[in-house]
């Protein structure tokens, strides 16, 4: 049986790999996610603000792979953060462009809850846009970039586990 | 202040305490025999008022902990009360009793030493006796205590090797640091000229938690005038940045030059002949609050203060030699921003930079992969005032860690290696011995030169409790792609989400949270002893912190 092609009904979108994604984040396995990167693979959070103007600087800046995997160790083995729970939801799910070799571009916005342990609230961590880059390797789905754009220009105090 | 009549005489049972409220103060008032005594009538433990309490034997026991003072000499008696109460002189006239709140009691013979421990059934054995007493007569009081009560700005006798919390935590200490340090003899940090390089270029920024813009005039000059119309207060400028050719309030469309001056006030003469401005009302005294301004190396600095010293004086040899070992005469160009809130006192930020004790216990980052071991080249160098630092370091090459030190830092590990590491590496563009320098300005500003990830951190709080930080990323023009690539890869290690920075920002969140819920704290900083206030070549030092509080004392006045 070949393999089925785009069907009308399911287009190939990045979705359950966003739902790994975000599930990874929020039980804190880094190293999981860091998994679902290509080698090559952009990962940068940055402000609407310097999206807006160009400017490249970003919250957490990494070219490929290796350096997700540095964040993610660093973070889990050598930081020093007080003890959360977060939640990353993801909506409004669009792909821009599928392209022949299976590459998706796509976007969705995103919210990350956090809990603290001394509060009862769930505080509104970050809220934004992912624009990603999906691409298959040997036939499974991979974040090829993901340029995690805010809107709450002001980070409240710490971000402590990526977007 | 002079003697007042707090109450009368027959109103104090013999052996018992009354309550009153003098000026919205608790006081409490004791009889013993036919003695009259006056102390304050909230125990220095916790709140509670002590005209809720016992006396016996010439003590008054509290109502809430048992804790017990001598009602004539206040002196603290028994655990858990350790600080003594203030005592009021009293006068009695006949039936009336009159207490004076400047002067305390007269010496009063010394009590023997107590138990050093109230005895566990006397809490409630009193209780009974309370009870059978029956009559005691509290006053009506106010029992929210006033903030003369609570509030003392005595700084501990030990001197600059203790820190009181109240630095940090009090409303009333902030205004008077923004009016005294912000509004005062400083300059504040507020642009790059690059980002506003055309005329008409503008940003927002602040002068301590004062708005202001920062704007090129027509004739190249930079303005920073308070972001706030002359006529009815509104913030004006909403945008982040941006070019105009005048500002124009959106309340009444009041508009001013790039200046800051008033050109243009809609219906000024009224309509049909009524309403209007008055006819002597003259633009020229109705402009935007303009600050003084200079710029040194193409960074731009604010003061409220017109007859500021130069900037050069301002930072002293020193210091200035740093800060142009940093801008070192390229042109800076804007890479982006990292804005965030932390839940501190905007002090403890600076204190965090003049601190190099923290860098190797708490960033075990730096340790793990060798960009800072205890026994690097450092200076923690203060200024001759105490208000500006640089903490800088030399990077060595990774080589063996003492067992010592791996014993004190609690996440070194050998062999630990990075997969990227070429994100840490130091390319050579500074002349300086220093590959890491953290420069302190004095109030607002940090430089941040960590090897090549170059940042301005601007200070903005907002209360005692919390600040903004906006930190500018920059590199140089001239930088190739590769240069910049670097920069922004090895800003992995700083702002709100940096390797160094996230746990700066979440340790200085637990130091106040600390604070929030123990009255009457201190924080302790007596490490090396030798230096007592000012530069020292060791990182186990908090001698600078220290200079700083010598500084911030005198322009306090406390």
């Amino acid at each position: 049986m070949s393999e089925p092609a785009v069907t009308r009904h399911s287009p190939p979108d990045g979705a359950p790999l966003d739902s790994q994604l975000a599930q990874a984040l929020d039980e804190q396995r880094l190293s999981d996610w860091t998994e679902m990167f290509t080698d090559d693979a952009l990962y940068v959070i940055l402000s609407r603000e310097n999206y807006d103007r160009g400017l490249p600087v970003g919250l957490i800046y990494c070219e490929n792979k290796r350096m997700i995997h540095d964040r993610a160790f660093a973070l889990m083995e050598t930081s020093m953060f007080a003890p959360r729970y977060l939640r990353h939801i993801i909506a409004n799910q669009v792909v821009v462009s599928v392209e022949s070799n299976g590459t998706i571009k796509s976007r969705a916005n995103y919210v990350v809850l956090q809990v603290l342990f001394d509060r009862p609230d769930a505080t509104l961590h970050q809220v934004g846009v992912y624009y990603d880059v999906f691409r298959r390797v040997g036939g499974e789905l991979k974040l090829a970039e993901r340029r995690c754009v805010y809107d709450n220009l002001l980070v409240p105090n710490a971000l402590c586990i990526p977007v | 202040m002079a003697w007042q009549r707090v109450a009368s005489f027959s109103e104090i049972d013999v052996d018992g305490v009354l309550g009153v409220d003098v000026n919205g103060s608790p006081v409490a008032l004791y009889r013993l025999s036919n003695e009259v005594f006056a102390t304050s009538g909230i125990c220095t433990h916790a709140l509670a008022l002590l005209s809720d309490g016992f006396v016996e034997d010439g003590r008054i026991e509290c109502p809430l902990h048992q804790g017990q003072f001598d009602v004539r000499s206040g002196k603290a008696l028994c655990a858990p009360v350790t600080e003594d109460l203030r005592t009021y002189a009293v006068k009695l006239e006949g039936d009336d009793v009159f207490i004076d709140m400047e002067r305390p009691a007269a010496s009063a013979p010394a009590v023997a030493n107590a138990a050093p421990n109230c005895k566990a059934g006397d809490g409630v054995r009193n209780a009974e006796e309370g009870d059978q007493a029956g009559t005691r007569k509290i006053a009506t009081m106010n029992v929210d205590p006033e903030l003369s009560l609570t509030k003392r700005y005595v700084w501990p006798a030990e001197g600059l090797t203790r820190i009181p919390d109240w630095v940090y935590t009090d409303q009333t200490i902030y205004e008077r640091e923004i009016e005294r340090i912000f509004h005062g003899r400083t300059w504040n940090y507020v642009a790059l000229e690059c980002e506003v390089p055309k005329v008409g270029d503008f940003i927002r920024s602040n002068v301590g938690p004062t708005p202001v813009v920062v704007v090129r005039a027509d004739d190249g000059s930079i303005n920073v005038v308070e972001n706030r119309c002359s006529h009815r207060a509104a913030e004006f400028c909403r945008e982040l940045s941006g070019n105009v050719k005048e500002f124009v309030c959106p309340y009444h469309q009041w508009s001013y030059d790039l200046q800051g001056n008033l050109a243009g006030v809609p219906f000024r003469r009224g309509v049909n002949g009524k309403g209007g401005m008055p006819a002597d009302f003259n633009n020229a005294q109705h402009g935007l609050r303009r600050l003084n301004v200079t710029t040194h190396r193409g960074v731009v600095f604010a003061s409220y203060l017109d007859d500021m010293e130069s900037f050069q004086n301002y930072l002293g040899p020193e210091v200035l030699n740093e800060f142009e070992a940093t801008f070192d005469g390229r042109k800076p160009r804007l890479l982006g921003y990292y804005r965030h809130t932390l839940p501190g006192n905007w002090k403890l930020y600076h204190e965090n930079l003049k601190d190099p004790y923290h860098a190797t216990l708490l960033h075990t980052f730096l340790v793990t992969f060798g960009l800072l071991v205890a026994g690097n080249r450092s200076l923690m160098l203060a200024d001759a005032t105490g208000r500006h630092g640089v903490m800088a370091s030399a990077k060595s090459e990774r080589k063996s860690v003492s067992s010592d030190a791996k014993k004190e830092m609690r996440a070194y590990r050998d062999g630990m290696t990075l997969a990227e590491p070429r994100f840490m590496d130091f390319v050579e563009e500074f002349d300086s011995p220093w590959s890491v320098t953290m420069a302190t300005i004095w109030p607002n500003l940090i430089i941040q030169r960590e090897m090549n990830t170059l940042g301005l951190r601007q200070i903005i709080p907002t209360g005692p409790h919390e600040f903004i930080m906006k930190w500018t990323m920059f590199g140089f023009e001239g930088d190739d792609e590769e240069m910049t690539r670097h920069r922004l890869r090895q800003g992995n290690l700083m702002g709100p989400a940096g390797f160094l920075g996230l746990e700066d920002n979440e340790a200085i969140k637990f130091v106040q949270d600390g604070m929030q819920h123990v009255p009457g704290g201190q924080h302790l900083v007596k490490l090396d002893p030798a230096v007592a206030a000012g530069t020292s070549d060791s990182l186990i030092s908090e001698a600078s912190i220290r200079a700083m509080y010598r500084h911030w004392r005198a322009e306090m006045g406390l």
